[in-house]
């Protein structure tokens, strides 16, 4: 049905339309009124976990050299001892998409009668983001060494009790008293990683001394991929131009040159970010990938019917420019399960558990029995990613990420701002 | 034919006037507080996180909400950024207007004709065709994106008919602009198609005929009486278009994933969603306002003038 | 004067008339239209069909088929029915989705009668605010839900309460302009009789008004509820966790991440759910359709 708009005896039923002048005008009144009434609002909704930050942190940073010992407030106390296990509901993960075993999960919700659910986040921004919405509560938290104090200080996570997790012993003593948190008051190891480069070893056919050169290569146009974490993209990126041996540096000269190699690779090889080497590499997607070790060893899960894992490769540096790094677990302050929090954690470093986790998201966990060798002997990691695996060594030699503060970190997400601009 | 009844002035009783003059406030009052409240408020939150000038220890923004309080360092510096050549996201704003441009240029290209057939031309099978064309809104929009990247797959179909015809396989997600504006463009044509085709369908056929009669040909008739009769709805199917496809950061994101590709909404998402330092995201989302907002009103005063214009 | 004489418009006798060349006739039929027309339907929905007939894949390719096989549907571990997140996401989307037409339908039927009946400067600027939502682009209206929940309002926690606000705020425009042109094309002069015979004001809208609004409305509610289970950007800013995720949500993070032909499945689950809906509701609909002259369809696409 269609009105003509000039037929006569439907003009008298128009409405008045849009804005006139006078509308706008008394739009605007009331647009005044509002924010006379800001005031009022002023005094409802708020934020304040802390006072502005310049350089210095109330909260310590801590270094492999200069351990920290994190406080525990009267004001977030551990549970007590004895406890019975929560049943029913779900239990929620906060934590990296496919990082921990299905299986794991679904015997562990079984045993308890709850649901697992996982959200995922790519990297640690993203984590604290979630994790510090107001009327959000996870029960598990998987953050790292260079996020740890401030979430401390911000009373995200509780402090455990360590009655419930008796296979704190099958941890490597390192990780038992870590540098980042003394007496492991706050968190249990996860995992431990590198950081080096996954490829396609039936399509690259020469690895250069420096492999991250690999990433510049033109040849592999289209399928390059960096990873999608600010610290590692321009920290490989600092270690390759050897600008400095330093990847917390401060330097805002340092960090913008090595950025703007970053940016080079956008219209040199069509570069793109994600954290999915896992999966990218053997399906083809992607032919040279910046990657955790991890994500090599689980690459063989993913290959497509009828490949080995020979046609993938992993490139590693020399020990002593290896970045290492070291994923941690810890229990939000807010979850609403923290026995089972505490429980599943104690799995995780279950000898046999651990070990299943491993056989499927393929990080080391850094547990006693669980050996390179061992690993290797096992069958669990091909001949020729056997350089993925991480050995104690590699600890002492190696670079790592730490906790650096609020104005350093803007400095870093400014300039991978900048990068995401494109060129 | 004027209808002698509808002709007569309406006579109400005078209390049946007080009660309908309260009535139809009544009934709009609810709506418009829920607007406000969900609208209108959020975006002075906008404003308020913008301009705020404290910041916690994980670098976020505390909302300012006292006007008195606002402090425009951080929108300055925004504003200077995206509107200087050398600015950190000028090349995002540009590389946003250019992919909007050719997308709606697509899409007044391939819509207009299948919003004038579909309306005025479909004959018999207008109902069916009328269906297909709207089908699109029924199909979840990441779904249809979803079937372009397995179809740009490099082992996907639309190569492997390249391939038949000798052409070399093309990577088509990687980076590339011509897939984000095609991919903008076939997921914002069913928006685009609507407004068209209820503009085009009330267009009088016999004002049609009356040109032809005249001895006017088929271009001269479209270019003189079916495109201005049909401005307001062309300008509203761009701007319900355009306005929405400036924000699109997921189209980009599932068919490119580039870097190069990114428009102002990544930006926007990289701020707020996956970083702390969330009043740069909120400012951005200001100035994208306000870039809109200004077509926004031209449309505005553009649709008031016409509907005077038609019931002078 | 009329059309048909047109072709024999001199008196000559008939081997002598003049054809008049395809182009020139105006009243041919308009096969370059209707091809673009076709040729936009099969590139809009045939990829669509390609996607559907992937999920039935033998392997873990959406691009190369490898056979037929139903693993991605059930029930196989990584198939949609045994992976409880993609089972989730359904449920939510389903129940938003119903939830957002139960409310923002009314609301804005209210609001279109209210602002078409109501003549004031108020109703102007009440009629501004409520189109713009329309025309605003989603993210700038899920960042400041976003902002607006986490700064100041609160009380409403981040998950399906929220989303259930940002879906009811920018699908109220929608309800608004469709029953709105259906109001103005209805005119005044039902209830005008209607209050001659002595009814009052709600009496005539309950019995005459809303009636005569029911394609209208079953449109708008059936465009609020495409619309809900279609949005994106406005659930991603609100969902908080895992257990709130809906299709569009888990489907874009999952194509960035490990995609599998599973993905195909659950959209195409949910494309066949929208449209058993929607041919329900133009079944119901054309089933009560009372003397109204527009049919359901064109209910839809009736935007003045």
């Amino acid at each position: 049905m269609s009105f003509d708009p000039n037929d006569p005896a439907l003009r008298r039923r128009r409405s008045r339309p849009q804005l006139a002048r006078r509308d706008v005008l008394r739009g605007g009144v009331w647009l005044g009124v509002g924010l006379g009434a800001a005031p009022l609002l002023a005094a409802c909704g708020n934020d304040s976990t802390g006072g502005t930050a310049d350089g210095s942190t109330p909260y310590p940073l801590a270094r492999p050299d200069k351990p920290v010992k994190l406080a525990i407030k009267d004001s977030n106390p551990p549970i007590d001892d004895g406890l019975d296990p929560e049943e029913g509901g779900t239990f929620n993960i906060l934590n990296y998409a496919q990082y921990m075993a299905p299986a794991v999960m679904k015997n562990f919700g079984k045993k308890h009668n709850v649901s697992v659910e996982v959200t995922p986040y790519n990297n640690y921004d993203e984590m604290l983001a979630k994790i510090r919405q107001p009327g959000q509560s996870f029960d598990l938290v998987f953050p790292g060494p260079s996020v740890l104090s401030k979430m401390v200080y911000a009373e995200l996570l509780q402090p455990l009790n360590h009655s419930y997790i008796p296979h704190l012993d099958n941890v490597w003593p390192e990780f038992q008293d870590p540098w980042y948190d003394q007496g492991a008051q706050y968190t249990l190891p996860y995992t431990i990683y590198g950081t080096g480069v996954l490829y396609r070893a039936d399509v690259v056919t020469s690895v250069p001394e420096v492999g991250y050169d690999l990433l510049w290569d033109k040849t592999y146009s289209g399928k390059v991929y960096l990873l999608d974490d600010r610290q590692e993209a321009i920290g490989m990126s600092l270690l390759r131009d050897k600008i400095t041996d330093d990847i917390n540096t401060s330097n805002a000269d340092d960090i913008k040159k090595a950025t703007d190699s970053l940016i080079e690779l956008i219209n040199l090889v069509k570069v793109k970010t994600d954290v999915n080497a896992y999966s990218e590499v053997p399906e083809g997607t992607a032919t040279v990938h910046q990657c955790w070790s991890g994500d090599a060893i689980a690459g063989q899960y993913y290959l497509p019917k009828g490949q080995t894992p020979e046609v993938l490769g992993y490139w590693r540096p020399s020990p002593t420019d290896y970045v290492i790094g070291s994923d941690v677990i810890g229990i939000p302050k807010s979850a609403k399960k923290p026995v089972l929090a505490h429980l599943m954690m104690n799995d995780l470093i279950d000898n046999k558990i651990g070990l299943q986790n491993f056989g499927w998201n393929g990080y080391q966990p850094p547990i006693n029995k669980l050996s390179a060798g061992y690993l290797v002997d096992q069958g669990y990691i091909p001949k020729n990613l056997s350089n993925a695996v991480v050995v104690r060594g590699d600890f002492d030699k190696g670079h790592t990420f730490y906790e650096v503060s609020p104005s350093t970190e803007a400095l870093w997400q400014d300039n991978w701002a900048r990068f995401k601009a494109g060129a | 034919m004027p209808d002698p009844v509808s002709e007569k002035a309406p006579t109400k009783a005078p209390d049946h006037d007080r009660a309908t003059r309260r009535l139809w406030p009544a009934l709009a009052l609810p709506g418009t507080l829920w607007l406000i409240a969900l609208f209108v408020v959020p975006f002075y939150a906008v404003m308020s996180v913008a301009f705020s000038g404290q910041i916690n220890i994980f670098n976020e923004p505390l909302p300012a909400w006292n006007p008195l309080n606002w402090e425009w360092s951080t929108f300055g510096t925004v504003l200077q950024d995206s509107f200087t050549p050398s600015g950190a996201y000028h090349e995002v704003w540009v590389r946003t207007a250019i992919y909007s441009f050719w997308a709606l240029v697509i899409c007044v290209t391939i819509g207009y004709p299948v919003a004038y057939y579909t309306a005025r031309l479909a004959g018999k099978r207008r109902g069916l065709i009328l269906a297909l064309v709207l089908a699109p809104w029924w199909i979840n929009y990441i779904t249809r994106m979803l079937a372009w990247v397995n179809l740009l797959q490099d082992d996907g179909y639309v190569n492997k008919v390249l391939g038949l015809v000798g052409i070399p396989a093309h990577s088509w997600l990687s980076g590339s602009s011509f897939t984000v504006v095609w991919a903008l463009a076939y997921g914002y044509l069913p928006y685009f198609i609507i407004p068209l085709f209820a503009s085009l369908d009330r267009i009088d056929q016999r004002l049609l005929e009356a040109s032809r009669d005249l001895g006017i040909g088929s271009v001269r008739t479209f270019l003189h009486v079916t495109l201005p009769l049909s401005r307001l709805g062309l300008i509203t199917a761009l701007v319900i278009t355009a306005l929405p496809m400036a924000g699109d950061y997921y189209t980009n994101t599932i068919v490119s994933g580039s870097p190069n590709t990114n428009m102002v909404g990544n930006q926007i998402e990289l701020f707020l969603l996956e970083g702390p330092q969330k009043n740069i995201g909120a400012s951005l989302v200001l100035v994208l306002s306000l870039v809109l907002m200004f077509f926004m009103f031209y449309y505005l005063i553009l649709t008031q003038r016409a509907s005077r214009e038609a019931t002078r | 004067m009329t059309v048909s004489e047109r072709p024999a418009a001199t008196a000559t006798p008939a081997r002598t008339r003049r054809r008049v060349p395809p182009w020139r006739n105006p009243w041919r039929r308009p096969y370059v239209l209707a091809a673009i027309t076709w040729a936009y339907i099969l590139w809009s929905l045939v990829p669509v069909l390609i996607a559907i007939q992937f999920s039935f894949n033998d392997g873990r390719s959406r691009s190369t088929w490898q056979g037929f096989s139903r693993q991605w549907y059930c029930c196989n571990e990584g198939s949609v029915f045994e992976d409880p997140s993609m089972f989730h996401s359904l449920r939510n989307s389903l129940i938003l989705g119903i939830a957002t037409v139960i409310v923002a339908t009314p609301l804005g039927v209210a609001l279109a009668m209210g602002l078409t009946r109501w003549r004031s400067r108020a109703s102007a600027v009440a009629n501004g605010i409520s189109l713009v939502p329309l025309v605003t682009p989603e993210i700038v209206v899920g960042s400041a839900l976003y902002l607006v929940v986490v700064n100041l309002y609160q009380f409403v926690p981040l998950g399906r309460p929220a989303m259930l606000l940002g879906h009811v705020t920018f699908t109220v425009s929608y309800v608004l302009v469709i029953v709105r042109s259906r109001l103005l094309s209805i005119g005044g002069e039902y209830e005008e009789a209607a209050r001659d015979l002595g009814a009052n004001s709600m009496q005539a809208i309950r019995t005459i008004l809303l009636p005569l609004l029911t394609p209208a409305v079953f449109a708008s509610a059936m465009i609020v509820f495409a619309t809900s289970l279609d949005d994106f950007v406005v659930s991603q800013f609100l969902f908080g966790s895992a257990d709130n995720e809906t299709v569009p949500i888990l489907l874009y993070n999952a194509v960035r991440a490990a995609p599998t032909p599973a993905l195909n499945a659950l959209a195409s689950i949910l494309l066949v759910g929208s449209f058993l809906a929607l041919i329900l509701a133009y079944l119901v609909l054309r089933a009560r359709r009372r003397g109204s002259d527009e049919s359901a369809l064109e209910s839809l696409a009736d935007w003045g």
